[in-house]
């Protein structure tokens, strides 16, 4: 009976979230794992069992690895450079200076559109005829293939990522830097601390949990991209822009191969995973280490 | 201040249960396209409300993509969500197959009716499926202006194209050809009237895999040199920005053109080549013009829950008089008598030509997987015209994986 008294207001406080949970996340979940060992013809509901066949078949499809390679570059080099230029000018913006005030809003502008006007916005600028190459014209430079070139087209994706989500790094760094006590810097400078020691040896190990945290969350982002492609490339030149999004999106809800899309699908949560269990052990360590 | 919360969170509820409410008292729901489709549709839509006042009409206008998916999903579970549905033609065998839709009296049709269009509403037996309610015909554009000053004569086949664009394509500020690059459907769109007309295909009549042939090979490399005369993006190039080229003047020819497209081609408004431009059919090439019909059809779910007054509508939709009313906003009509009309012709000049290519147009393969297979050609296509993959090997590439679609969709 204790037990019972001891336990209940437990499971209703918690069992209610806990369900929740379970159908909303769980269930999926699961059930792209299940369907991933199946052949489905979606059209009758018919399934037989597969094995890892949909697994042989999406690893050994080109376009899986190339979305696979793509993603991996997209991610890597958008989270970083957003975070280095969101640090670099969080650094900027945690001292005064006039018109900070005025500049701050429009910094963190991009941030506030919605991707599909974002990239309508960078489409036209990105076209061949487009500003960027008039710009270029101006200083008498021949005009790029922004989207078209096969080697050039990732490249400019990223540009539009770092251009709408930098400011999202910065306002999580900004936060941080300004969350250390200042009486730190006056008795580093006391002691004859110059301002590149203080940024190093305060500054920057004081805002590592920020900057693994804006890490963590862009490259979380940057994995699933998904709108910029459809919007900015349709995955193309070729394939040069197709990401796993695009390509469990193209193989599910195009083409209806349900047990491919999910054997992908979990392939895709399974690298996920991996990445942001590196970023939470590395914060949980930093935090452990301070 | 937390009644005031409170009663916010009713009444928004309150609103919610009422919309949801509405949504599904609807008389008729109508699945249809967006852009000038959608505008055409609201058009007929208010037009059938006079005749029914007290019918509640829903039309949801859908982009292409989002239409296909939400239409497979919706009559797959059976949830009656749409009592009038539209189609790209390539989807009718699919949906036909499946017996997601409901069969149409014969009375529906009429000799007015384009025959070439009627016919892919039809099953193998054939019987009635779908009604055709947009004309779409694919044709060939050219500048008539750029034309007579390099003394210059109408393309009849391929290489008088690819010679026009050598030469047009000289003067800097205009590209020798121009067409829609973009993965996927538009690229292929824009390739198959060439692979036609060098007597390829993508699948023969035994329903094998085919675009690994010799003609295939031979248009595909036509294809590539047309490319050289085109911006230099054209391979981000959708049917806006061939509109644009267009209408600015910025384009000799233009491989591909569908009439909905470029109602404003004689508006002085939006084009700087007011009657220069001449539409005809695409040119051949080994074999005769092959101009692709792009069909916009309508048809009843068979879940739908409202199925006569669907049909009902479907009826008003494809008469005369709508189709009338709808053709002078740039959709293209599905009858005769409608292209015959001599307001509509002043309108469109381009009108008797696009029936009679409308009237020898030819369908693409009508297979259940053609979203699949278009676009791993499509995917192919792109390969060769960005200088990824050399033609033979795109095409043995494109062969090898639409195989076992095929397959597949014989099962």
């Amino acid at each position: 009976m204790n037990v019972l008294r001891r336990w209940l207001p437990l499971v209703g406080l918690v069992g209610p979230s806990v369900l929740v949970l379970g159908v909303l996340a769980l269930y999926p979940v699961l059930r792209v794992l299940v369907d991933s060992f199946f052949n489905v013809d979606y059209t009758s509901g018919h399934r037989t069992f597969a094995g890892l066949a949909n697994y042989r078949a999406v690893l050994a499809d080109d376009n899986f690895s190339a979305s696979f390679v793509n993603t991996l570059h997209f991610t890597v080099v958008a989270s970083v450079s957003e975070v280095a230029l969101g640090g670099a000018l969080a650094l900027l913006f945690s001292r005064a200076f006039r018109g900070r005030r005025f500049v701050m809003p429009l910094l963190i502008l991009p941030m506030m559109l919605s991707t599909l006007v974002c990239s309508a916005i960078w489409r036209n600028w990105l076209n061949f005829s487009g500003f960027l190459n008039a710009l270029l014209a101006v200083f008498g430079l021949p005009g790029v293939q922004w989207l078209s070139d096969p080697s050039l087209a990732i490249w400019s994706l990223i540009l539009v990522d770092v251009w709408q989500w930098t400011p999202m790094a910065f306002l999580i760094i900004l936060a941080g830097l300004q969350s250390i006590d200042p009486e730190l810097y006056e008795a580093a400078r006391t002691d004859g601390a110059s301002e590149w020691q203080c940024l190093r040896d305060i500054t920057l190990p004081l805002v590592v949990p920020q900057i693994v945290l804006a890490m963590l969350l862009r490259s979380i982002d940057t994995f699933k991209l998904f709108d910029k492609v459809y919007a900015l490339t349709g995955g193309g030149p070729g394939n040069a822009t197709q990401t796993l999004s695009t390509y469990v999106y193209d193989t599910g809800f195009r083409f209806f191969n349900v047990g491919p899309a999910s054997a992908a699908s979990v392939l895709m949560l399974l690298v996920s995973a991996v990445l942001v269990s590196v970023n939470v052990w590395q914060s949980i360590r930093k935090t452990r280490t301070r | 201040m937390k009644l005031f919360t409170c009663l916010r969170a009713v009444s928004a509820a309150v609103a919610l249960s009422i919309v949801t409410l509405s949504v599904s008292a609807a008389d008729l729901v109508i699945a249809g396209r967006d852009d000038i489709y959608g505008k055409g549709l609201a058009e007929a839509v208010a037009g059938f409300k006079k005749l029914h006042p007290a019918a509640d009409i829903e039309l949801l206008k859908l982009p292409n993509a989002n239409l296909y998916q939400k239409l497979k999903l919706s009559m797959r579970e059976g949830t009656g969500a749409y009592d009038l549905v539209m189609m790209d033609d390539t989807w009718s065998p699919e949906f036909i197959s499946n017996g997601w839709l409901k069969p149409l009296p014969a009375t529906l049709v009429d000799t007015d009716m384009v025959a070439s269009t009627v016919a892919l509403g039809r099953a193998t037996n054939g019987g009635l499926y779908a009604l055709p309610v947009v004309g779409n015909v694919e044709m060939f554009a050219y500048r008539r202006d750029l034309l007579a000053k390099y003394k210059l004569q109408a393309p009849r086949t391929w290489d008088d194209v690819l010679k026009i664009a050598q030469v047009t394509g000289a003067d800097a500020s205009v590209s020798g050809v121009v067409f829609r690059g973009t993965k996927g459907n538009p690229v292929v769109t824009g390739f198959l009237p060439i692979l036609w007309a060098y007597g390829g295909d993508v699948i023969d009549a035994g329903g094998k895999v085919t675009i690994d042939s010799p003609q295939a090979l031979a248009a595909l490399k036509m294809f590539v040199s047309l490319k050289a005369h085109a911006p230099k993006d054209v391979a981000v190039y959708g049917a806006a920005e061939v509109r644009d080229a267009l209408q600015k003047g910025a384009a000799a020819q233009a491989i591909e053109v569908w009439p909905a497209w470029v109602p404003a081609l004689d508006d002085p408004k939006q084009s700087r080549v007011v009657g220069e431009v001449a539409l005809q059919a695409p040119p051949g090439q080994v074999k005769g013009s092959s101009p692709m019909l792009g069909i916009w059809q309508m048809a009843i779910p068979k879940d739908a829950q409202h199925a006569l007054l669907a049909q009902e509508f479907l009826a008003y939709l494809t008469s005369r008089d709508t189709q009338t009313r709808l053709a002078a906003m740039g959709i293209p009509p599905t009858r005769k008598s409608v292209f015959e009309d001599p307001a509509l012709v002043k309108q469109f000049r381009w009108y008797p030509d696009q029936l009679k290519a409308l009237e020898a147009g030819r369908a693409r393969p009508r297979v259940k997987n053609w979203e699949q297979i278009e676009s791993l050609l499509g995917d192919a296509l792109q390969l060769v015209l960005t200088g990824q993959l050399a033609p033979e090997a795109a095409l043995r590439q494109a062969s090898q994986k639409i195989a076992p679609v095929l397959t597949t969709a014989a099962k």
